[in-house]
């Protein structure tokens, strides 16, 4: 009857894993975040290998290595072919996200998983959407509905609406209910009971957050406790996710106090992200495009943050205490990484963590309690080949140079002579004097040779090396030359073609610093060395995750109230507990599938359509309840012209039907209501409300859950009879609709 | 079609048989140019399309036609974009009227839209007395408005709406609002073709039932921009060349922007041009360029691309102006100033100095609207009117370049093919443009399903649309599908415009509803025996069956399986019933029952006698009844043959069986009337069932 719907996670399940689950929707298989670690470990992805070429379309949640880090790997490797969607902003800054991550990774090693072509052209066929942009798919798709909404969490972060026939499935990972600085909260409360919501289990265990300015004052004094005795502080964090909230709580609040410290922004792609950002606004909380609606005023116009892209302009700026947000987070690759092996033994310094790390890497071995003393870090760096072993490179290069051009040049042979063969009359009197020719072959040598081969190959048959020389026939007929009309058509587009090729190559804004540093192709090598790290700095950690915390995420999946729930990406303790919880009080379908394990959640809904007949709506009588209006209907199906069934008015008397109180009694409420209305009331002990001075009311059964997912309420009143007994029945009637 | 405009404001429409009426009324743009306003209502949700004033009028003149609608019944006022003609009347319409739905726009109108009405507000005091809005108010209406994006769903109060990008200025937008599965689409000023920073406008996915579309340019045709371009530029460096100055009159934003982006290249590539200024003489383009610096995201992919190098609209060429006074009048320039209309301001003053010289040239890049300087001039007269009431002869030049990024016949025709809407409503165009326009549209569209109407301000197109009510059964209700003849019961949710119908115990499953059992106990102080209770009980009741509590072993009593009667003590019975209408009414009588007990009132003794006699009165009292009551309802009610009721209305005669409940008559809603009517009397006056299964 229902739409059928299977899960089957990839990655990140009863783990921190990266994300990556696999949705089929009546045969339609959406892959949800594609994800991968910092590690870059392919074993990882092998479930998504086995599915990969089966996937129809990839939907990405947040602009992340967590949520789409493997996204350029599986389209290139992995035969990930399907149109990826995404918003404006995952799109741009999960580009320059994965751009970081490989330049920071190609520093350190021969990173080869995948290239920076590989990047673009996994990004260049990315859909972008809008929040509560209605998607129609179409083709193998018809008639499902895709549309991404806010999630909170990070810049552009989105949960997912997948609706088919009326049935959502929603898929919700690390969202925040809070409204940041600059961004609004989730509107994942928005969705009432939707078929299936798919969501994480995070933070099911944590629970202490502590409120945000309070955090904020915290966060702003550990920094400053630390610049003013000279200390350092570096602050490992992502490429373009939530860095961009510290970058605006710092910026606010070095304007508020005039700080002079220097605040230094320092990833491959800094000054890129920031430009890109600052024409996001429209993504951004409704605080910050009200500014700029009134005044103007770019919130990520920062004043007091410099931007770097190379580690030379951070040692080259002024000594003196300064803070430093590098990534990568985890510390296992990026300038943070180099940063912290040259900070961590000065006691004055302070490394600031604002998000827990990945599992296994540097930062999560330094969040532990208590933190090491020492650690070994492993310290690569690619450097440019001199003396000898650039000789011997050079050396090597040539010789495959060589080959190949020789390789290259018996091809050649062969397709000239095919080619040219009847042209060889006609060349014959170019050669003027072989003997010279000849000569200045020899006497050239190899250099000169070199310079030919580059560019082309002579014909073996022309005497002389000469660039080839193709003589230019015009076709002629008794009017003259044939001319070609399309030659002389003013192309509207040549005018634009030159600014469009400007940014072309690398698909988007990067300044010239970073492109060079991208075609950098000088000859170089990684040298690695083993380093014992004293860390005497002050490590400290603060919750800037931007996810909500264990109590919201309870209250908002009892809120949404789905009729099927599924578990993800969490530990297997957070996991558990999350799904017990569910089970005793949100719904009774709840599945925490295990990696590769199908999960059906096909709903069980019977449902059909039927046309309401005018006769019958004209004899209905709706009564408002909050936003839906509802009225009792007894109709016959009749027939009509189509093959809809209509319903119509019973001919007939209907049988009586039980009748049927609609409304949802808040105890708190109707205290409230009573007390107006003059009735003497309180609470007493067990839930029970006391009404006048002999009369209670209470609720029986299972109670205290929102939505009534559990079943009808009941109420129970009881008192001796008086007339307060009729006049609080009378009060407590009129919470209801009778049907 | 035309109705009378008084009907807009009474809500209550009678119902027409071939399905819900939609109205779509202009109060302003109807067969003119500025001023845009759309009134449009179906099934009881109302929205206002633009909010605009004329800029040739000032004060209320130049206002839409608020007083014919009330605006307190408006849910929704989209605007499309920043334009004065389509946003100026909104500080108006927010601030000095009862309306109080929500107003959307997008993030760039609205950043620009302040500045803009701010600019207006301070030109205006110049010249007009009585203000429509002030400062305050534009600030204030900034809360009220909303941001909307491309393509984003909003839904309010079941009216689901989403724009398109629409060409023509930064942020301009199409609007497509669903309303019951009734599709309009309102394209506000748009143009499909892609110039040097905007969009052409989208082709929406679905096709409209309605379209209303503008009609600014009529049948004209546009040069090709790379031709216009051409001549524009051509235009000014032969002026300058021959030492004349140029004019550009352009309104502040908008095609001004486009046109600093053409300036600003040519002189780059043209190195003898450096030493010749370009003045744009606007501090409100000045001010705007900050949005133009951001919004990059809803510009094409040239300026995004160019973005990645320079921001294109920092000119490098091209200077600022902040007044008249900072100009220095010294040699051949090109000066671009606003108004676009010539009416005043800086672009009049220099007018005023530079018209009697035949080196100079003014070029008019954009539609200009009726009434001003510019409309005039574009005529070529011998002389003008100067601001100081003193007429010089115009001997500069006089070019008019259209940049207007308003559809021409090619791009509407092609759009409206693509697009096939059933109904067509020209507005935002001058009457003999749009008239010609509609005739030519006629030829297009020539097989008769398509129709094209032009109405004037405050007329009213009707269009009737079918009311096709589905609902989906969802739930314990469907686990079989019915066939014809099979009864369908449950509780019918109206949410928006979708209807579901579900059994009552799933109403908690599929909606934010519950449902709730009241249970009530109320105890009776009696102090006799329970036998006499169950013994009267057992006279009135026909089904009384006692039991023993299993708790306390006393004796209890179900009546009608509803009720139950416990004996609590010695001095008290309990009751205990689910409450519903006929549980409440047997319990009372228990109640009244047990009470008489207590009062030791003398028997009843009842003889079957009586018993018999009292059921033909009671017969008798019930025809009376039903008489009095049709006699009520329909007037005149006689008694015809056969024991048959005759009941005439309006002529209309229908027959009414008392017995069987049947009627016959020609007429069928009478008919059907009668027949509800007898329904409800017989239910309310018969004795009521008892079982309700």
């Amino acid at each position: 009857m229902g739409t059928s719907v299977q899960v089957s996670p990839l990655c990140g399940v009863y783990n921190e894993n990266p994300l990556s689950y696999l949705v089929s929707i009546d045969g339609f298989n959406f892959l949800l975040d594609c994800g991968w670690n910092d590690l870059f470990d392919p074993s990882l992805l092998e479930p998504l290998s086995r599915v990969a070429s089966t996937v129809d379309a990839v939907l990405l949640s947040h602009p992340d290595t967590l949520h789409l880090g493997a996204l350029p790997y599986a389209m290139k490797q992995l035969g990930l072919s399907a149109p990826v969607y995404a918003t404006e902003p995952v799109h741009r800054l999960g580009l320059l996200t994965m751009y970081d991550q490989y330049l920071s990774r190609k520093q350190v090693s021969d990173f080869d998983l995948f290239t920076l072509d590989d990047i673009d052209s996994a990004f260049q066929n990315v859909i972008r959407l809008t929040f509560s942009q209605n998607y129609h798919l179409s083709g193998k798709g018809e008639g499902i509905v895709i549309a991404p909404h806010v999630a909170g969490h990070m810049l552009g972060g989105s949960i997912w609406k997948i609706t088919k026939d009326g049935e959502e499935v929603v898929y919700a990972v690390d969202y925040n209910h809070r409204k940041e600085r600059h961004l609004n909260g989730t509107v994942l409360q928005s969705f009432v009971r939707p078929a299936v919501l798919i969501t994480d289990a995070y933070n099911a265990l944590y629970t202490n957050q502590t409120q945000s300015h309070h955090r904020d004052t915290e966060f702003l004094d550990t920094i400053s406790k630390h610049l003013e005795v000279g200390g350092n502080v570096l602050l490992p964090v992502d490429t373009a996710g939530r860095v961009l909230e510290l970058l605006l709580i710092l910026e606010q609040h070095w304007s508020q106090r005039a700080f002079s410290f220097p605040i230094y922004f320092l990833t491959y792609v800094s000054s890129s992200t920031i430009d890109y950002v600052k024409s996001f606004l429209e993504w951004m909380s409704d605080s910050i495009s009200k500014s700029f609606e009134t005044s103007r005023d770019n919130a990520f116009l920062l004043r007091h943050v410099t931007l770097l892209i190379n580690k030379t302009d951070l040692d080259n700026a002024p000594p003196g205490p300064k803070v430093v947000l590098a990534s990568m987070a985890s510390l296992e690759a990026g300038f943070a990484r180099d940063i912290f092996v040259e900070w961590a033994n000065d006691p004055r310094n302070l490394v600031l963590f604002t998000e827990t790390g990945q599992f296994g890497t540097l930062a999560r071995m330094l969040q532990s309690a208590p933190p090491p003393k020492f650690v070994k870090v492993t310290m690569s760096k690619r450097v440019p080949l001199a003396g000898e072993e650039l000789i011997a490179y050079e050396e090597e290069q040539n010789r495959l140079k060589r080959e190949e051009a020789l390789r290259a040049s018996l091809v050649k042979e062969e397709e000239t002579k095919a080619s040219h063969g009847p042209d060889e009359n006609s060349s014959e009197p170019m050669v003027v004097d072989t003997k010279t020719t000849h000569d200045v072959v020899g006497s050239h040598g190899p250099a000169y040779k070199d310079i030919l081969i580059d560019g082309f190959v002579p014909p073996s048959s022309s005497a002389a090396p000469m660039f080839p020389f193709y003589d230019n026939t015009a076709d002629w007929d008794e009017y003259g030359e044939v001319i070609n009309p399309d030659d002389y058509v003013i192309k509207d587009e040549d005018m634009d073609r030159g600014a469009m090729h400007a940014g072309g190559d690398v698909d988007g804004r990067l300044d010239e610093a970073t492109a060079s540093l991208m075609l950098d192709t000088r000859p170089s090598k990684v040298i690695s060395n083993e380093l014992i790290v004293t860390v005497s700095c002050s490590l400290v950690k603060m919750d800037y995750e931007g996810r909500s915390d264990g109590r919201s995420i309870k209250s908002t999946i009892a809120h949404v109230s789905p009729l099927k729930l599924v578990l993800v990406h969490a530990t297997a303790e957070a996991t558990e507990h999350l799904k017990q919880h569910s089970l005793n009080s949100i719904c009774p379908h709840v599945y925490a599938p295990k990696i590769e394990e199908t999960v059906d959640v096909t709903s069980d809904l019977c449902a059909y359509k039927v046309q309401l007949s005018e006769k019958l709506m004209s004899n209905v009588i709706f009564k408002k309840l909050g936003d839906s209006e509802v009225a009792w209907v007894d109709s016959e199906v009749g027939k009509t012209g189509s093959e809809m069934r209509c319903l119509q008015p019973m001919g007939s008397a209907a049988a009586p039907h039980k009748p049927v109180l609609v409304g949802d009694l808040k105890m708190q409420d109707f205290k409230q209501f009573l007390s107006s209305k003059g009735v003497q009331v309180e609470f007493a002990g067990g839930g029970a409300l006391r009404c006048g001075e002999y009369v209670t009311l209470r609720k029986v059964g299972p109670t205290g859950q929102k939505g009534g997912a559990s079943g009808p309420q009941q109420i129970l009143i009881e008192g001796p009879l008086c007339e307060d007994y009729y006049k609080i029945r009378d009060y407590l009637y009129s919470q209801f609709y009778l049907l | 079609m035309a109705s009378s405009s008084a009907s807009l404001k009474r809500r209550e429409q009678p119902m027409s048989r071939e399905g819900d009426q939609l109205i779509v009324t202009p109060l302003g743009a109807g067969n003119e140019v500025g001023r845009s306003c759309v009134y449009m209502s179906f099934r009881g949700k109302t929205i206002l399309f633009d909010c605009g004033i004329n800029p040739a009028y000032s004060g209320m003149a130049a206002l839409p036609y608020f007083d014919e609608i009330d605006p307190s019944t408006i849910d929704v006022l989209l605007i499309t974009h920043f334009h004065l003609d389509h946003a100026a009347s909104l500080p108006y319409f927010l601030e000095k009227t009862t309306f109080k739905g929500r107003v959307f726009m997008t993030h760039a109108t609205k950043a620009i839209y302040k500045l803009l009405l701010t600019d207006y507000v301070k030109v205006s005091k110049v010249s007009v007395e009585d203000m429509l809005f002030d400062e305050h108010d534009i600030n204030k209406s900034m809360d009220k408005i909303e941001v909307i994006d491309f393509h984003q769903t909003v839904e309010v109060n079941g009216i689901k709406f989403w724009c398109y990008t629409a060409g023509h200025v930064l942020g301009a937008a199409m609007f497509m609002v669903d309303i019951a599965g009734v599709r309009i689409l309102y394209t506000g000023d748009y143009s499909r073709e892609e110039d040097r920073h905007l969009r052409a406008a989208e082709l929406p996915q679905f096709s409209p039932d309605i379209c209303i579309i503008e009609s600014t340019s009529g049948v004209q045709l546009h040069q090709s921009r790379h031709i216009r371009e051409k001549r524009f530029t051509d235009v000014i460096h032969s002026t300058v060349a021959q030492g004349g100055r140029v004019l550009i009159p352009a309104f502040a934003l908008g095609r001004a922007q486009e046109l600093l982006l053409i300036l600003d290249e040519y002189w780059a590539n043209h190195p003898d041009l450096h030493n010749i200024p370009i003045y744009y003489a606007s501090p409100l383009a000045k001010k705007c360029m900050a949005v133009y610096q951001t919004y990059i995201l809803s510009m094409n992919d040239r300026i995004r691309n160019q973005f990645a190098n320079s921001n294109p609209f920092v000119f490098k060429h091209i200077s600022a102006l902040n007044s008249i006074d900072d100009f220095r009048d010294v040699g051949p320039c090109v000066v671009m100033a606003s108004p676009g209309g010539l009416q005043s301001g800086f672009s009049r003053q220099l007018f005023d100095i530079w018209c009697s010289d035949k080196r100079n040239a003014c070029i008019i890049p954009g539609y200009m609207v009726e009434g001003t300087l510019a409309k005039t001039i574009i005529n070529e007269p011998k002389e003008v009117t100067l601001m100081n009431g003193l007429t010089a002869p115009l001997n500069m030049q006089v070019h008019y370049i259209s940049f207007s990024a308003h559809a021409d016949y090619a791009q509407t025709s092609t759009f409206l093919k693509e697009l096939m809407p059933p109904n067509i409503i020209l507005v935002h165009g001058e009457a003999n443009e749009m008239m010609r326009l509609k005739q030519k549209l006629f030829t297009e569209f020539p097989d008769g399903n398509t129709r094209i109407m032009n109405p004037k301000n405050c007329e009213s197109v009707e269009l009737y649309f079918n009311s096709e009510k589905m609902a989906k059964t969802i739930g314990r209700l469907a686990e079989k599908t019915p066939d014809v003849g099979d009864s369908v019961s449950g509780i019918l949710v109206k949410k928006g415009f979708t209807y579901q119908i579900m059994a009552p115990d799933d109403l908690h499953v599929f909606s934010q509803l519950s449902t709730a059992t009241v249970t009530q106990r109320i105890t009776i102080p009696f102090s006799g025996a329970f036998g006499v209770i169950t013994h009267r009980l057992g006279k009135i009741f026909e089904s009384v069956d006692s039991s023993t509590d299993e708790e306390t072993g006393l004796p209890a009593l179900k009546v009608h399986e509803r009720v139950t009667v416990k004996q609590e003590s010695e001095k008290h019975i309990s009751l205990q019933w689910s409450s519903d209408p006929i549980s409440d009414m047997v319990s009372d009588s228990i109640v009244a029952l047990v009470l008489n007990i207590s009062r030791e009132v003398p028997k009843i003794i009842v003889e079957e006698e009586v018993a018999v006699k009292s059921e033909e009165e009671n017969g008798k009292k019930v025809e009376k009844v039903i008489y009095a009551l049709l006699v009520s309802l329909f007037g005149d009610v006689k008694l015809g043959e056969n024991g048959k009721l005759v009941i005439s209305v309006d002529g209309n005669v229908a027959h009414l069986d008392k017995e069987t409940g049947k009627v016959e008559g020609e007429h069928e809603g009478l008919k059907e009337r009668v027949r509800v009517a007898f329904h409800r009397i017989q239910s309310a006056v018969k004795p009521i069932p008892l079982s309700a299964e």
